[in-house]
């Protein structure tokens, strides 16, 4: 079973080498390109602004579903409607919004502005925009993970607190946070490896445009491979990605280890 | 005589519910945007600013289905209906095919510790994780090679190969969950490993099972990439179908495409609320549960 | 001076549970009071009222004079030690015993200070800096203990504090808490389910029963004048016998206020003197007669006023034996001293001692 996901890494050998043989020249040409560098840093970009936003976002909305209120079910749907929405969609529709003349956000934000506000016309705003809808779709999937560990404190901490006459800030220093510092950290690797490799809503809002300022590692290797067909580069630079993905990874799993480790609880 | 009491997590009244309301709407107003411009007119879904009250119309679920011809009249099927057989006959194919592989070695993994065994989840992960363009490139030739573009055969076993690390991994969690000793009683009692299998864990698990499936068929309902480079006119899956909707036409049909989506959202819908307490642990692949 | 004073308490919870039941209680300065009972007595929602942690329904508490119901624990300076410990995971040993000092405005040296003061009568001064994970029961429990007398608070709370400590640690703790709160002279209400823990550390206890306090008395009154049938089998162990009895005859007053009555009991008639209070029942009144297993002593067969039954287990316990006696299908549990102990399928009789027998009416009142 396994052994089909190695084969993925045979095959991918096999590529590399029987059309032109030039063993790690394509590693070393990958490396030295500027443009690669350049991408790295467009991905890098979005991912800490994405990321950033997520681990904010996903939290404040988990201190809002804390406690059990009328209705919360149902609001929780609402909430978590937006990770359900299939990638090419997301990309569809916000490209819908940011429109100048279509879209509502851009009309909102032309309210605060003088002229009609095109959102995907420079880098900033165009990056600015993928990380807007990327941050929205995958909050609340941090949202989760915090949520999970503010329940899980045992109520009985914050009633020793309570007659120890502890503050709010005090109480959340040291009962809250230590349940969902492990958790935090979780999202924090998990949303980060899967935003590293975001296509589908780049693609489609700016196909990495304008001009390349947008054009994530990803998108490049798409490109590089499917309208320049220079496959043999296009395939190390996907190995290149692969293992920053598994260094992630790895860092992930050993977070895991670490959490089921740990003894917050007694 | 009471005030109610500082407990933190406890319940709350309708004021927490009144400003949940408030941020949730905001947070949904988006899906709101695309679920209302499924119901909407073509100069309704295009008005400026955004026509919130609007006589609905259920044209753009039937044009998801029936497409008017271009030359003369009458209606032509659009396929649609076929996309969306495909969504489901592959992704519940594919899915079903990795769980049951998928949970024999997930039983193995969970009951049989081996000394690679750690090596060998992480290998699994990272298949998981793995950005789908890198693969795609041996992927595509291989089918190439191998004649299985556009057909079911190829894209099933893919998405098989896809849905078995997902499935191992959740499914180990819900083995790991167990409780042993009942199984150490009928090893006891003479039981095989096969009967223990069968009539103990398996039984237990069920409900796991099922909540895998679930998501399983979630994550091959909306995957992209390897569907628009692998499928064929007859295989097409609605992912596809939609991007293909929206390129190389006199303008966008945002009615349409809103109407598709709405559809296609729908069984995720129904199932993330029906399975909201799985869901922690469908979403991390099986690694955190509550 | 009572410094803590319940007044027709009542909790009555949203689905209709009543768990305290118009209860009364008053605890000097310095005393010790246990609330004793099963589960589910409302003994942890009484005292949790006091703290603070729940709201009453009706009544009053007073805490050093002053009402507090309306106010949220942190205002009523109360210390409590909670059942599962509640230490603060994140923290070390030394930093949950300085925890509640932040609130009060200390120095630096002054928490040190403290916290050294406690550690040192605790013991806690080797694992200052270990974390709650690291600890042993005994040791967090201490820490608990520890946190609650860092403070000068106006009373004591311990929520069941010894029940997740094995036999051993249980009776040194209790030796060493007695001492603590003697020194510390502030009223102390104590949670436990274990009456020995009750009967050894309590100046006073209140037996609870599906939120009603049934008796409050000194332990020792507790055991010889149980208010009730609930007290009585509850207090003591093994349990007391509890047998089905008639007033066959009733015997002229005497000068003490005492009576001679015969019971029909067991198919036999036995006669003792008690309290006049028996007598107002008059002749033929159902009675319950309790005597405890250490108020049997095995006489001759034949003897006047003595039960006759067969023995039928007999389980040796050490220096005592309790041995099971039978008759007419009720079990009476007999405790002796292992050398006169009886064998089983034996024939013999047995006499409650003198001034030992408790007589209940009909409704499970102590009357004689």
């Amino acid at each position: 079973m396994w052994s089909f996901g190695l084969s993925f890494f045979e095959y991918k050998a096999n590529r590399i080498a029987p059309p032109v043989f030039k063993g790690l020249d394509n590693y070393r040409s990958v490396l030295a390109d500027s443009d690669i560098w350049e991408r790295f840093q467009h991905t890098a970009t979005i991912v800490v602004g994405s990321v950033a936003v997520q681990l904010v976002v996903g939290f404040l909305l988990a201190l809002l579903f804390a406690r059990e209120f009328p209705l919360r079910r149902y609001l929780l749907m609402l909430v978590l409607a937006p990770m359900m929405l299939s990638l090419s969609a997301v990309g569809v529709f916000f490209k819908l919004f940011y429109d100048p003349t279509l879209g509502f956000m851009s009309r909102f934000i032309s309210l605060f502005t003088s002229e009609t506000y095109v959102i995907l016309s420079t880098p900033a705003r165009a990056t600015a925009a993928i990380v807007f809808a990327d941050a929205w779709m995958w909050s609340p999937f941090v949202m989760l993970l915090v949520l999970a560990g503010l329940v899980s404190v045992p109520k009985y901490l914050y009633e020793a607190a309570e007659i120890d006459r502890a503050g709010w800030w005090r109480r959340f220093r040291t009962i809250t946070f230590p349940y969902i510092r492990s958790l935090l950290l979780l999202a924090l690797l998990f949303r980060t490896i899967e935003t590293f490799k975001i296509f589908d809503v780049v693609y489609i809002l700016t196909e990495g445009g304008p001009g390349s300022s947008t054009e994530t590692v990803s998108v490049y290797v798409f490109r590089l491979a499917f309208q320049f067909f220079k496959t043999s580069l296009a395939s190390a630079l996907g190995y290149i990605m692969l293992f920053a993905v598994i260094v992630l990874t790895s860092l992930y799993l050993y977070a895991i280890q670490s959490r089921r480790a740990e003894p917050v609880n007694e | 005589m009471s005030k109610s009491p500082t407990h933190v997590i406890g319940s709350s009244g309708w004021s927490r519910t009144v400003g949940a309301a408030i941020v949730s709407a905001i947070y949904f107003f988006p899906v709101y945007y695309i679920l209302m411009t499924a119901f909407k007119t073509r100069p309704d879904a295009l008005a400026m600013p955004i026509k919130f009250f609007f006589t609905p119309t259920l044209d753009n679920f039937y044009s998801v289905f029936q497409r008017a011809d271009i030359q003369g009249g009458g209606t032509t099927d659009s396929g649609f209906s076929h996309y969306f057989f495909n969504s489901l006959f592959i992704g519940g194919t594919s899915v079903t095919l990795a769980l049951i592989i998928g949970t024999a070695a997930a039983y193995g993994f969970s009951r049989f510790p081996l000394k690679g065994n750690d090596t060998y989840l992480f290998i699994i992960l990272t298949t998981r994780m793995l950005p789908p363009i890198i693969a795609i490139i041996p992927i595509f030739v291989l089918f190439r090679v191998f004649g299985l573009s556009g057909s079911y055969t190829g894209i099933i076993a893919l998405y098989t190969a896809f849905n078995l690390p997902f499935s191992i991994w959740m499914v180990k969690s819900f083995f790991d969950d167990l409780d042993r000793d009942i199984e150490d009683a009928a090893r006891m009692d003479g039981s095989s490993e096969w009967t223990v299998f069968r009539k103990i864990c398996l039984p237990q698990v069920y409900g796991g099972l099922a909540a895998t499936f679930v998501f399983a068929v979630i994550l091959t309902w909306n995957e992209f990439l390897f569907a628009l480079m692998l499928t064929g006119t007859e295989t097409r899956t609605v992912p596809v179908a939609i991007a293909r909707t929206i390129g190389g036409q006199v303008g966008v049909d945002w009615g349409l495409l809103s109407a598709i989506e709405t559809l296609f959202i729908i069984p995720v819908v129904v199932v993330t609320f029906l399975l909201q307490n799985q869901l922690l642990r469908g979403v991390t692949f099986g690694t955190i549960r509550k | 001076m009572y410094e803590i004073r319940l007044e027709k308490l009542t909790k009555k919870f949203g689905n209709g549970l009543v768990a305290v039941d118009n209860a009364d209680l008053e605890i000097g300065r310095g005393e010790v009071v246990c609330l004793l009972g099963p589960s589910g007595c409302g003994k942890t929602t009484m005292l949790r009222m006091i703290a603070g942690l729940e709201w009453a329904t009706s009544g009053d508490i007073m805490i050093a004079g002053k009402r507090v119901n309306d106010l949220p624990a942190r205002e009523r300076n109360v210390a409590m030690a909670f059942q599962f410990y509640a230490l603060y995971p994140s923290l070390s040993v030394e930093d949950n015993l300085a925890y509640p000092l932040h609130a009060e405005n200390l120095s630096k040296a002054e928490i040190a200070s403290r916290v050294a003061r406690v550690s040192e009568a605790l013991d806690l001064k080797s694992i200052l800096k270990r974390r709650p994970h690291q600890l042993g029961e005994g040791e967090k429990q201490r820490v608990a203990v520890g946190r609650s007398i860092v403070r000068d608070p106006t009373c004591f709370l311990f929520d069941e504090p010894l029940s997740r400590l094995d036999i051993q640690l249980r009776q040194t703790m209790r030796t060493q808490i007695k001492e603590i709160l003697a020194k510390l002279d502030k009223p102390t209400v104590i949670v436990t389910h274990d009456q020995i823990e009750a009967l050894t550390m309590a100046d006073r206890i209140a037996v609870m029963q599906q939120g009603k306090v049934e008796q409050v008395a000194t332990p020792h009154d507790l055991f010889s004048k149980p208010a009730n049938l609930f007290v009585a089998s509850f207090i003591g162990t093994p349990q007391m016998n509890l047998i089905p009895a008639a007033i066959a005859e009733i015997g002229p007053k005497e000068l003490d206020g005492s009576v001679n009555v015969k019971f029909a009991v067991l198919g036999e008639t036995i006669s003792a003197a008690v309290k006049g209070g028996v007598a107002d029942l008059g002749a033929g009144g159902k009675v319950t007669l309790g005597i405890r297993p250490r108020s049997f002593e095995f006489v001759d067969n034949g003897t006047m006023d003595a039960l006759h039954a067969s023995v039928d287990i007999v389980e040796p316990m050490g220096a005592e034996t309790l041995a099971h006696l039978l008759e007419q299908g009720v079990d009476l549990r007999c405790v002796v001293q292992s050398n006169v102990a009886p064998a089983a399928g034996e024939r013999v009789a047995v006499r409650c001692k003198a001034g030992q027998l408790h007589v209940f009416n009909e409704s499970g009142k102590l009357v004689g």
